[in-house]
């Protein structure tokens, strides 16, 4: 809990908190002012909006914490405010709401806007008021309505601006040392040291080029189109080594030191009959997961090919993935007749859970695809040091995501997820 | 009558009696209420589409906390069979038993002092899954050797229909045709409050109380009562101030049986509020259409015939109480549209997947029928290089036909539906826009023009439900109304509303027979310890049935008024009239509130042979026939469209609507607006897309996009005014209406638009994407030949 | 869905935040929140540590020196919407900040937290990579100035090391004469853009440059080192098609027209000055 001190309506507030909890449920759970609405808790939907320090904000995605200091507006506060009054008259006259539920949200939108301009026309009026949803009036109201209070706008005495400072950043910013409750706490407390083996275990954030890499050669990956079908992604990359086939073949069929070229892949142990426990760590900007399962390698030497897969899930999100890496090596000659390897590679992934109930699956695209460059540098790496003993376990963003880890709960230790049987 | 005098019966544009409220932050929404002790509710949820549950592994730490199926003891599943022959009957348990047919089927119900515990506590636990091939297209899933849904079951087909009237003999005759194949994608209603519930048991009254965010109080507490096997007087649902509906909470849901359990188990208030994710994630579960329509007409263009295969994405089970099949009955009976032809088929089938269980949307099948038969009638008039609208008048309904049993057997009860038509173009200036498309666009832009057409059945009876086998047919609306001691009136009647202002157009129509003031009618609803049994507030009614009842409720106060009061006035009953608020006779004039005090506090003044039963009545509605009303309006939608980008701009929207009489206008057009809106959402942006595996794609609003301020247009409304000559006011019901034309008028727009492309757009939403793609294709199409 | 339990710090100076970041696995850096809110209400961020920077007075300096203006990394959109900040664009930077998302979300949301999250579809990536702008980074082993383009290394990844703070954003000035245009293609007004064009034509100092924006990835930079235009405004479209074509959209003739567009669209907006 922290203690946290602010205004809210022209009330001042004392009050305990978990850090987690927004501003929204703040005000509506511990202060009963529950015409503050939660219609999306992503900050889209506008329905929470408030004022904090004069200027209007998404109070679903704003934590009590961090309004220490700050004075809160809710709708409750604008009862005896003119121009809401206003608004009022004009939102009723002009049908501006029906279910009722965005309208608090929609009115302080809609008066903040008038407070800062005048003279817009409808569709001026309605990008303005994009931050606001509503599902029942098709807005026509609601546009009309604040055309008719910004017609009168130069007959209306306008709310003044505070009196404070012009902030530059987000409300209240810095203020005079010790003024707010949980101020006195920031200063007081230590720094805190995690427990080392934590701090070892995902201690930095997992990404694409080591950071202790020695300067390498830069492997051109092409990478062909990508495929969405049956739940599933596809793409497929090729880059040409500078070894010989055999060489590269005799590298890809130990699966450990492959694995220990894939950025995020981690082995719990060594391959037994093709099969190896382990965990795939990705991190998607702020987003990390660790896909806990199983993968299985099956080889075919005589095509020089072989076909990794693996599943595992994230017990932290509840999503698991599954992938599956093929690749093929064939045989290069480059310009000055030395022996080459082109390795085509096909990378299929699939997600499950919350993690894959996104629409924007292109930004794991582009993570998949770096990670297979990632694959494709430190396999050169490794294979221009043949001990290869200075490459560090890869990291990277998105690893994990191509290893395809299937996702289902795994049982601590136990999961036969996978499997196709060697043939 | 009252209204004459005053201008606040029905007719007026009458300022909401809802809005200070809710204006003010003041309104009572189930989220607002918070009783002592409440304890938070979580949901853990299948994260798959469909599996076999192997095992649910709970800490021991956390299990007096957590409930899974095996724990709810004698809980009932949910059924909802439909009464036609064929229905393959699916059982929808409470919590996931043995396996899980969509994400988001509930697993385990958590329950902490807060929300964000119960959600910490739903972490913990771990599901072992074993995923099965998940059914996640309703074509494929007709496909033999598809995996099934419900494995007892032969096929993924709930129920197939088949209608045919005399069809083949049509082929002979036409000299034309044209066939479509079309789909209307999965979508999510949406309302910006999602669904909601407090369960409490109360000791006092040996009650379970329910406060639910839903549209039929009603229903649900039969549900509760029949799922947990007690008597209907032991559950309580009341519906308080809920945050939009849309059909979305029309619907008795697994959540509310499982609270309803919990809180006897816990003798705690226990409360769920759905959360956005799970919204999106779990509630997509309207809309999603496929067709395949040819239509026949003569070499002049006349409508001769339409074959139809229509498939319907039911979802994982047949939802309570309006089952897994009500949509593809609608579409066998609607789909003729406003049109006079003499040859029919229809072929349905209500497919089982693994996606959330279908519920009918604002519109419910008709948003699909209308896109699937206009569109497709555009392509005719391209086909036979006609006007797409004369085309239309060539095969419409004529008024002097009225009213008119259609080829589907529906009675058309008034109406000029040509005439919607022609006030229509007049309005969009279809010449204006055809000489601006001939002159083309400075930014190459190409500029379209679409109509539809529609007509709404509202406020049907029992013998259309029951023909459509619904498990919960309606059957008469009752309103409750009585004087108060100081001459107000309460009204009682068992719908609710969620936008719609029922306690302002309810009061208009008492205020129009009984002339109390406003500001003195309270209307309570949606309680059901405090109002007649309804079926509730769906299929554009209220205002046909709960207004009806009302009426017929205030009609009989009136005559006991006038009893009373003639005899206060000395007067003979036939001799006095009730005009504004006061009983009037040759010799003087009584109010009504006069009358309500004598009645109540100086009954020695009435006179000896009064009525004892005094001034409340419960009175019900009976429609002259239960046929319903038909409401229809003609849509026009001009936009431009880039064909580099696929971004469509709505230029105008004009809607001729015709309501019969309209209550209360203002209201009327809101909902016109709103429907025409989420009509919008439905052609351009919504959409939940789920992958092969049946994962949805989306669990924010970043993800669905719903339309906002600048993806609606200013929306043109007109009307006409044909009073129903079946209802008591000539009223008819609109609450669907303008959801139902938007997609078939903007896809003929950019269709229109397109048409020199040669292409054409048959997949909703009509997206930049699909656009560009649909352009780029004809053009690969174009230079291979 | 609420977040998961997490430590809250609300250090006062650049130093401390950089302290506790540096000896705390998992910490996250808050700002306005206006992107890791919704990611920690969804539990897809599951931090044990947030460290709120928006009491550090310093990440909302304004500084401007002969070549460039410094803004701190707390500056709001808002506050570069309402031109509260000294203005090296001739007005181009608040036209940018106005159409970011909604107003509620601008008068949160960071400069610097934008630039951070790094999401492809992220107004500031695109519109400072075509003013040339660089990223002042602050962590446990000093301070460090990269080029915004630089910076960002793929989708929400980028070179920020695990105990480093973005503390400011150095705009150059542009010249009195410098045109700049930024259009993007959205599905609806507010949401993430699909494609972002941003240019800038400042021949005084001898730049210019196009940035496709919104793609999977990295923003596709295009100017005359990289494709064949010359100074001249405005270039042929072209060759600069072709060059988003070898950048990788070729193979989705969507991707490829929006892109496109949104760069001629940048490009009118820009002559138009």
């Amino acid at each position: 809990m922290t203690a946290i001190t602010l205004t809210v309506n022209g009330q001042s507030v004392n009050a305990q908190v978990t850090p987690r909890t927004h501003l929204a449920d703040f005000l509506r759970e511990h202060l009963l002012l529950t015409g503050t609405h939660i219609g999306c808790e992503h900050g889209i939907c506008g329905a929470c909006t408030v004022e904090i320090n004069g200027e209007i904000a998404r109070s679903c995605i704003t934590y009590a914490v961090a309004c220490d200091g700050a004075e809160v507006r809710t709708i409750e506060g604008f009862d005896d405010d003119d121009l809401m009054a206003r608004l009022r008259q004009a939102f009723s006259e002009a049908h501006a709401l029906q279910c009722g539920y965005c309208t608090p949200g929609m009115m302080i939108a809609a008066r903040d806007l008038i407070r800062r301009k005048g003279g817009l026309t409808g569709a001026q009026i309605r990008t303005e008021m994009s931050g606001n949803l509503c599902r029942c009036t098709g807005y026509v109201g609601i546009v009309r309505a604040i055309e008719r209070v910004m017609l009168a706008r130069p007959t209306l005495s306008l709310p003044t601006a505070s009196p404070r400072k012009p902030q530059l950043g987000p409300a209240p910013g810095p203020q005079p040392s010790g003024s707010t409750a949980a101020e006195t706490k920031a200063q007081s407390a230590t720094v805190r040291l995690k427990d080392a083996s934590a701090g070892a275990k995902t201690g930095t954030t997992p990404r694409l080029s080591a950071g202790s890499a020695k300067k390498r050669r830069r492997i051109k990956v092409e990478t062909g189109s990508v495929e969405a079908s049956g739940g599933a992604t596809r793409l497929t990359q090729a880059f040409v080594l500078e070894h010989p086939r055999v060489e590269v073949w005799r590298l890809m069929a130990d699966a450990e030191a492959v694995a220990r070229c894939i950025p995020g892949m981690h082995l719990d142990g060594p391959l037994v009959d093709g099969r190896a426990a382990g965990r795939m760590e990705i991190a998607l900007g702020p987003i990390k997961a660790s896909f806990a399962g199983e993968g299985l390698v099956v080889s075919f030497p005589n095509e020089f090919r072989q076909v990794i897969t693996g599943a595992g899930g994230d017990r932290k999100s509840g999503s698991s993935a599954s992938g599956e890496v093929a690749y093929r090596l064939r045989e290069e000659v480059g310009p000055a007749g030395e022996d080459l390897t082109r390795v085509e590679v096909e990378l299929s992934y699939s997600l499950t859970g919350p993690l894959a109930q996104f629409s924007r699956s292109n930004l794991v695209r582009d993570l998949v695809s770096r990670v297979g460059e990632n694959f494709a540098q430190n396999l050169d790496a490794r294979l221009s040091m043949p001990d290869g003993a200075e490459i560090a376990p890869a990291r990277l963003g998105a690893a994990s995501l191509m290893w395809r880890v299937a996702v289902d709960r795994i049982r601590a230790g136990v999961s036969k997820i996978l499997g196709r049987p060697p043939s | 009558m009252a209204s004459q005098v005053t201008g606040q019966g029905i007719g007026a544009s009458l300022i909401r009696k809802e809005d200070d409220r809710f204006m003010r932050g003041r309104g009572g929404f189930v989220g607002d209420i918070r009783p002592a002790g409440t304890l938070d509710v979580a949901f853990l949820r299948s994260s798959f589409a469909h599996a076999k549950l192997r095992g649910i592994h709970i800490p021991s730490s956390i299990r007096s906390r957590v409930f899974i199926a095996e724990d709810l003891g004698g809980v009932m599943p949910i059924r909802a069979d439909t009464a036609l022959p064929g229905f393959k009957s699916s059982v929808q348990p409470i919590l996931a038993t043995g396996k899980v047919r969509h994400v988001g089927e509930l697993v385990a119900m958590c329950v902490a002092p807060t929300r964000a515990e119960a959600e910490d506590i739903a972490a913990q636990i771990e599901v072992d899954y074993e995923e099965l091939p998940a059914v996640h297209d309703m074509l494929a899933a007709r496909d033999p050797g598809a995996a099934l849904v419900h494995e007892h079951w032969s096929d993924n087909l709930y129920l197939t229909t088949e209608i045919d009237v005399n069809f083949e003999a049509a082929k002979a005759k036409a000299k034309a045709s044209v066939r479509r194949e079309l789909r209307t994608a999965r979508q999510v209603m949406s309302p910006i409050e999602g669904r909601g519930l407090i369960a409490e048991w109360n000791n006092r009254l040996g009650q379970l109380i329910v406060t639910s965010s839903t549209q039929q109080s009603h229903i649900v507490r039969t549900g509760i009562a029949e799922c947990l096997g007690l008597d209907e007087g032991k559950v309580r649902v009341i519906a308080p101030d809920v945050g939009g509906g849309f059909g979305y909470k029309g619907i008795l849901l697994p959540e509310e049986v499982a609270l309803s359990w919990g809180t006897r188990k816990l003798n705690r208030p226990l409360r769920w509020l759905e959360d956005r994710r799970e919204n999106l994630t779990a509630g997509a579960d309207c809309r999603e259409h496929h067709y395949v329509l040819t239509a026949y007409a003569d070499d002049e263009g006349r409508l001769l015939a339409l074959d139809c295969v229509a498939t319907v994405d039911a979802g994982a089970y047949s939802a309570y109480p309006f089952s897994a099949c009500l949509e593809a009955g609608q579409i066998g009976s609607i789909l003729p549209g406003l049109y006079d032809f003499g040859h029919y088929r229809c072929r349905t089938y209500s497919v089982a997947t693994n996606k959330p269980p279908i519920l009918p949307y604002r519109g419910v099948a008709r948003t699909g029928v209308c896109f699937a038969l206009e569109v497709t009638l555009d392509a005719l008039a391209r086909e036979l290089k006609q006007e797409p609208s004369q085309l239309r008048f060539k095969s419409m309904v004529r008024p002097e036909q009225m009213p008119f049993d259609n080829i589907a057997k529906r009675h058309f009860d008034s109406g000029d539906y040509p005439e919607a038509l022609r006030r229509c173009l007049a309005a969009v200036d279809l010449d204006a826009v055809r000489e601006r498309q001939r002159r083309g666009e400075r930014d190459g832009r190409l500029v379209g023009l679409g109509i539809a057409m529609y007509s709404e059945q509202a406020g049907h009876g029992t013998s259309v439900y029951a023909s459509w086998g619904i498990p919960f047919v309606p059957g008469f609306e009752q309103c409750h109304a009585r004087f108060t001691p100081d001459g107000g009136l309460e009204l009682r009647v068992g719908s609710h509303s969620h936008g719609q202002g029922h306690e302002t157009t309810l009061s208009q129509v008492a205020h129009e027979l009984l002339g109390v003031p406003h500001e003195q009618i309270k209307l309570v609803h949606g309680d059901t310890a405090e109002t007649p049994y309804s079926t509730g507030t769906w299929g554009s009614r209220c205002m046909i049935v709960a207004g009806g009842a009302v009426a017929e409720a205030c009609d009989q106060l009136a005559i006991r008024v006038k009893r009373i009061g003639a005899s206060l006035l000395q007067a003979k009953p036939e001799d006095v009239r009730l005009e504004a608020g006061e009983v009037v006779a040759n010799s003087g004039r009584i109010s009504v509130a006069e009358i309500a005090r004598t009645w109540y506090r100086r009954p020695q003044e009435l006179p000896v042979h009064v009525d004892p039963s005094g001034l409340e009545v419960t009175a019900g509605y009976k429609a002259k026939r239960d046929t319903g009303t038909f409401s229809y309006a003609a849509h026009a939608a001009v936009v431009a469209v880039d064909p580099a980008t696929g971004e469509v701009e709505i230029l105008d929207y004009v809607v001729v609507e015709d309501g019969g009489v309209l209550v209360n206008p203002m209201i009327v057009d809101g909902q016109i607006y709103g429907g025409a809106a989420q009509g919008i959402g439905t052609a351009l942006y919504e959409e939940m897309a789920f992958d092969g595996r049946g994962q949805p794609l989306g669990s924010t609003l970043a993800d669905y996009l719903l339309p906002g301020p600048t993806e609606v247009p200013d929306i043109r409304v007109f009307h006409m005014e044909t009073p129903s000559p079946y209802t008591r006011f000539g009223q008819k019901g609109i609450g669907e209406g303008g959801a139902i034309a938007p997609p078939a008028a903007i896809t003929n727009a950019v269709n229109d638009a397109l048409k020199g492309l040669g292409c054409e757009l048959l997949d909703l939403p009509v997206t930049p994407r699909r656009i560009v793609e649909t352009v780029a294709k004809a053009c690969r199409e174009k230079s291979a030949r | 869905m609420k977040p998961v339990a997490f430590d809250y710090e609300r250090p006062r100076t650049l130093a401390e935040a950089v302290r506790l970041l540096s000896t705390n696995a998992d910490a996250k850096i808050l700002a306005g929140g206006q992107t890791l809110g919704p990611m920690l209400n969804l539990r897809l961020v599951q931090p044990t540590l947030i460290i709120d920077i928006t009491r550090i007075a310093e990440l909302t300096r304004v500084e401007e020196d002969g070549e460039a203006v410094t803004l701190g990394a707390c500056v709001t959109h808002a506050s570069i919407e309402d031109q509260k900040i000294v203005d090296p664009s001739n007005g181009f930077l608040a036209e940018v900040a106005h159409g970011i998302a909604y107003r509620a979300v601008r008068t949160r949301g960071t400069i610097g937290g934008s630039l951070a999250h790094a999401d492809p579809a992220a107004d500031w990536l695109s519109c400072l990579m075509a003013l040339g702008a660089e990223v002042l980074l602050t962590g446990a082993r000093g301070k460090r100035r990269i080029g915004v383009a630089d910076f960002m290394r793929g989708a929400l990844d980028t070179e920020l090391e695990p105990d480093e703070i973005m503390d400011g954003v150095r705009i150059p000035k542009l010249s009195k004469k410098a045109r700049a245009g930024f259009a993007k293609i959205c599905r609806k007004s507010g949401e993430f853009a699909d494609a972002i064009g941003a240019v800038l034509h400042d021949p005084e100092r001898g730049v210019l440059r196009l940035v496709a924006g919104a793609t999977q990835g990295r923003p596709i930079i295009i100017d005359p080192a990289t494709c064949p235009i010359d100074m001249n405004f405005p270039p042929p479209l072209g060759p600069v098609r072709k060059k988003l074509e070898q950048s990788g959209l070729a193979a989705d003739v969507y991707e490829l027209n929006i892109h496109m567009a949104a760069i001629a669209r940048a490009l009118d907006k820009a002559h138009a000055q």
